[in-house]
């Protein structure tokens, strides 16, 4: 994975890369396809990969029928919120689980990992009689204040990475009589960085996609996510299947832009001796 | 107060945002779904008391076995498969002097966005089969494909190449893990003249072992709670033969209103995967390295 | 690097700020009547009416323009729609009743309503509809919508929509197979022998066309083929599958059906029992001469140019039968404003609401149907006259339907169609001792 490579090496592996490239590339087509067909195209047998005649106004369609702006700006106030308490809260809590040593450290660690295996359905009752008492029915705070204390998931891939980076850094750092919270922001975030835009990738994606916290939490139509105005094109016995594709494919841009965006914390170079000048 | 204790103080002052968490949001409803598991509840009328009712019950049931079988043997398939080509694909996504890198991981990480309700066409349209994709593909090189999705023998195989398509998220974590792995260990190895395939063994399988440790933990706990992908593709059949246990359980609880048994369900399934866990945890001490471990 | 990193951190904190001052609906500005009990309602104050539906997209303009002309009536209260496309409707409203916390009004297929009126989760209408303020005359409903709203001789529901089975086929495949359109009067053997006549096969032995779409293993659609056999699902007392299930009725029901698809392979195979109707779209491919369904595609297939629609009625066995599907309202027995849910319900479901569903479903009052010309249309009289012919359904036997009879139909009818030396009387014989297990269990 190191050296020189000759020009045909190179000319190989971005053929490679670009041939698999392809095959991750069919279920998007597929649905761009589907997108543009009415509702009974999309079952043709023997099936057609472009649309004839393409109907471009599925998209108009889709986005007018339903309030969407409305359910996009919802679904962002919620995310942006997510994503900022996962940050901060699992960073902290990461780190201490990483780096400090304490009592009950390890069996307070398989308690957080336990929390993860209960399935939801058995505690969603119990979890909305508790919100419901807390007047939080109608509003955001179920789904965003429990980001800012904590979420497992990412608590632990956190500290995987703060556990792979060396010590030195921090004890040269703590001689000079930095703090905590300095050693934190000064040292440990740059070199974990991947890592946290992992942790923003996956939060953006997992709250934009979230679909049955919403669902319980938020009653009010001008309250809703995306994920439940989607909903609106099917019901018990039948589905709008071309304005659901095309709905699907517009409101997931955010997500993949966010994922573009994101991928300039995986560059290379995070080198350990850059840190130490 | 000495550095031992300052140190103790300081590791409950920073989880203390997920103490309070786990005191006021997790313990309380995870202590309501046991109760639940001891008593009859159509989610209705007050729930009744049964004691171990729920428990004595699902040996009698023949659905309890099958979706347990069920979610064993994906379980099987899936996490190893997950793991490997979650890796082979991470290491796709490090290539350097590739044309159009942050598109290419853009496109493999593409499906496992494009989940949810929409995916069922796409699912349909390539099992379908006469006309699907993946039939179509089997029959230009002369072998008749099944018909994946009504036959009880390929429905979870079929299910489980849609899975692989969520490759991405997997890859995604070995990538943040390859990206640190100091250049320098690689020049160092460069100049001792190793070839390409000892530098990954001796140097990036060892490095990245955190990363495989985190994503085999939650791959196990992920995939025995396999739920969205069976129950918008299959729901359960045919057959019941792609009968998930948490889809089983949604079904007792919300479908046939049967809360108290559903929670029992959970609970036993909560055992498994945590006994599996603390497994996986302890053995974890003989083959994960940690660079700043404390010693 | 780092710096960038930080930037960005800041920059998402000084958004958090913007977001959490400017930005409404992240603080608590929404009360809600939450309590149990009522709150004694300030002068002038509007009542508030929450209603759910599982209704959705185009399907709940309906339910907005009969909300906006009851409120333009009735000034002193306000109605809250809150809707919830597709299956999860029941797992949000059972969450909701669980803590206590329903919508006034809730939405129920025919299927669920004697659980939850067995369980009280409704209250019941009768003194409602004989009050002196506020009476309903519900002799102006059409036969059989009702029914399925009762549960121990009271009525706890009332029809918002409904749809019967009906045959559709196209009248291009039967013309170029030269085979007559279905009468009113056609039976089972005149079904059989069209589906035959209009299965085409080419050179190969290749089946090209398909004489009858089926709708797998749709249990709840599968009553209509025991009702015509004249046979029943479960005892007429509800206490016993045994005899009922298992009978030789049942048996040739199931027969006839399963030899549909694989003895006399008029019916395209099923490409994905999950999907509604076994995945199957040959209908709307032009592909298949016939369809069993309920009404709720029709208007997609009358867009569709591969179709040129006719409706008939569902062939007779020994007995002439069809089933019903229905949605209805009843007010929840955790509502705080029983008398405005009243109000609101009885204009729903009245002469006014039917006004307005006329345009987007079957309306269920027999005035307005007729009115509006739908008893006489070719197509939709055709449904309407279904409603003549329907027979009982099994859940209103029993509050466990779906817990004991419908998994255990549901196994056999997806056995049958995927393996065709499946034994029909043993399987049948296995799923009523399986029903009635879970049934003592239930009762117990």
């Amino acid at each position: 994975m190191i050296g020189s490579r000759s020009p045909l090496h190179r000319i190989a592996l971005t053929a490679l890369l670009w041939a698999v490239a392809l095959l991750f590339l069919i279920p998007l087509l597929w649905m761009i396809s589907s997108s543009l067909k009415s509702n009974y195209q999309i079952f043709e047998i023997p099936p057609r990969w472009i649309p004839n005649p393409p109907r471009w106004e599925n998209y108009r369609e889709a986005l007018t029928v339903l309030p969407f702006h409305t359910y996009i700006l919802n679904t962002a106030v919620i995310s942006t919120l997510t994503i900022i308490g996962h940050l901060l809260s699992c960073t902290l809590i990461a780190y201490a689980f990483a780096r400090l040593r304490a009592r009950g450290r390890d069996v307070l660690f398989v308690v957080m990992l336990a929390t993860m295996m209960l399935p939801y359905p058995v505690t969603m009752v119990p979890l909305y009689v508790l919100f419901q008492r807390l007047g939080w029915i109608n509003t955001f705070l179920p789904l965003t204040v429990p980001a800012f204390l904590g979420s497992p998931f990412y608590i632990f891939l956190l500290r995987q990475f703060f556990l792979g980076i060396p010590r030195d850094f921090e004890d040269a750092a703590r001689m000079d009589g930095a703090n905590l919270l300095q050693i934190l922001w000064q040292i440990m975030l740059p070199l974990a960085l991947p890592a946290m835009a992992t942790v923003a990738i996956f939060t953006f994606q997992a709250s934009w996609n979230d679909f049955l916290a919403p669902l319980i939490y938020l009653q009010k139509p001008d309250l809703y996510t995306v994920t439940l105005g989607l909903q609106f094109f099917r019901s018990t016995y039948t589905t709008n299947w071309a304005l659901l594709m095309a709905a699907s494919l517009v409101t997931v841009l955010p997500v993949v832009v966010v994922f573009f965006m994101a991928q300039r914390y995986f560059i290379e170079g995070i080198t350990l001796s850059g840190i130490k000048s | 107060m000495n550095l031992e204790r300052r140190e103790e103080v300081n590791f409950y002052l920073c989880i203390s945002p997920w103490l309070l968490g786990f005191l006021v949001f997790i313990l309380g409803p995870i202590l309501a779904s046991f109760w639940f598991s001891l008593t009859r509840w159509d989610l209705l009328s007050p729930p009744r008391f049964v004691g171990m009712r729920n428990y004595t019950r699902m040996f009698e049931d023949e659905l309890f076995w099958t979706s347990l079988s069920v979610t064993v043997r994906y379980t099987l398939m899936y996490v190893p498969s997950e793991l490997i080509g979650g890796l082979l694909l991470a290491l796709l996504m490090n290539q350097r002097g590739v044309f159009g890198i942050r598109g290419l991981r853009t496109i493999y990480y593409l499906p496992s966005v494009l989940s949810g309700v929409a995916f069922v066409v796409v699912w349909m349209w390539l099992f379908h089969p006469e006309a699907g994709l993946i039939n179509s593909t089997l029959a230009r090189v002369g072998i008749d494909g099944p018909r994946w999705l009504t036959n009880p023998q390929t429905a979870l195989t079929a299910l489980w190449i849609m899975s692989l398509w969520g490759l991405g998220r997997t890859a995604l974590i070995f990538l943040a893990g390859l990206k640190q792995v100091p250049p320098e260990l690689y020049e160092a190895a460069a100049i001792d003249g190793a070839g390409t395939l000892p530098a990954f063994w001796n140097i990036t399988l060892p490095m990245i072992t955190p990363a495989i440790f985190f994503n085999l933990v939650l791959s196990i706990i992920a995939t025995f709670q396999t739920f969205t992908s069976a129950f918008v593709a299959t729901n359960g059949g045919p057959l019941d033969s792609t009968l998930f246990f948490v889809l089983y359980l949604y079904r007792r609880a919300f479908q046939m209103f049967t809360m108290g048994y559903a929670s029992a369900l959970a609970w036993v399934l909560f055992v498994v995967i945590l006994a599996l866990t603390l497994l996986v945890v302890r053995s974890g001490r003989w083959w994960v390295y940690y660079e700043g471990e404390a010693r | 690097m780092s710096k960038h990193f930080r930037l960005w951190i800041a920059l998402l904190l000084l958004a958090a700020v913007a977001v959490g001052c400017a930005a409404p609906p992240v603080t608590v500005t929404q009360p809600l009547v939450v309590t149990a009990t009522p709150a004694p309602l300030p002068e002038g104050a509007k009542i508030v009416l929450r209603v759910g539906t599982g209704d959705s997209g185009e399907g709940l303009t309906p339910h907005l323009k009969i909300i906006e002309m009851f409120e333009a009536e009735n000034p002193d209260i306000q109605v809250q729609l809150e809707p919830v496309g597709s299956g999860d409707y029941y797992a949000r409203i059972l969450t909701q009743i669980a803590a206590g916390d329903p919508p006034d009004l809730l939405q129920i297929g025919d299927d669920a309503v004697p659980l939850f009126v067995d369980k009280g989760a409704f209250v019941a209408l009768d003194q409602w509809i004989t009050s002196a303020e506020y009476p309903l005359d519900t002799g102006i409903y059409l036969p059989g919508m009702l029914e399925p709203g009762q549960w121990n001789g009271g009525q706890y529901l009332l029809p918002k929509d409904y749809s019967p089975l009906a045959v559709y086929y196209n009248k291009t495949l039967f013309d170029a197979a030269g085979v007559a359109y279905p009468q009113e009067d056609w039976t089972w053997d005149d079904f059989l022998s069209a589906a035959q006549a209009l299965t085409i096969s080419d050179a190969d032995g290749k089946t090209t066309q398909w004489g009858v779409q089926l709708p797998g293993a749709w249990t709840t659609g599968f009553e209509y083929w025991v009702a015509a056999a004249g046979g029943r699902l479960i005892s007429e007392d509800g206490s016993t599958f045994l005899g009922a299930m298992d009978s030789p009725e049942v048996q040739e029901a199931v027969q006839f059906y399963a030899d549909l698809y694989n003895k006399h392979k008029v019916a395209p195979p099923p490409a994905d029992m999950n999907a509604f109707g076994g995945g199957n779209s040959e209908f709307d491919n032009g592909v298949a001469a016939m369809r069993i369904f309920g009404r709720w595609p029709q208007a997609g297939m009358k867009q569709n140019p591969a179709i040129d629609l006719g409706i008939a009625s569902m062939p007779a066995g020994k007995v002439r039968a069809n089933v019903l599907f229905w949605g209805g309202f009843g007010i929840s027995s955790l509502s705080t404003h029983p008398e405005a849910a009243w109000r609101f319900l009885s204009y729903y479901v009245g002469a006014q609401g039917a006004e307005v569903w006329k345009d987007w479903a079957l309306p269920a009052v027999a005035s307005v149907a007729d009115e509006a010309g739908l008893t006489t249309d070719p197509i939709e009289g055709v449904w309407i006259g279904e409603l003549y012919h329907l027979a009982p359904r099994a859940y209103v036997s029993t509050p466990f339907w779906g817990q004991t009879a419908d998994p255990a139909l549901h196994r056999v009818l997806e056995t049958v169609i995927l393996q065709p030396d499946a034994d029909v009387a043993a399987l049948l014989s296995t799923a009523a001792a399986d029903a009635q297990k879970a049934l003592d269990d239930m009762n117990e």
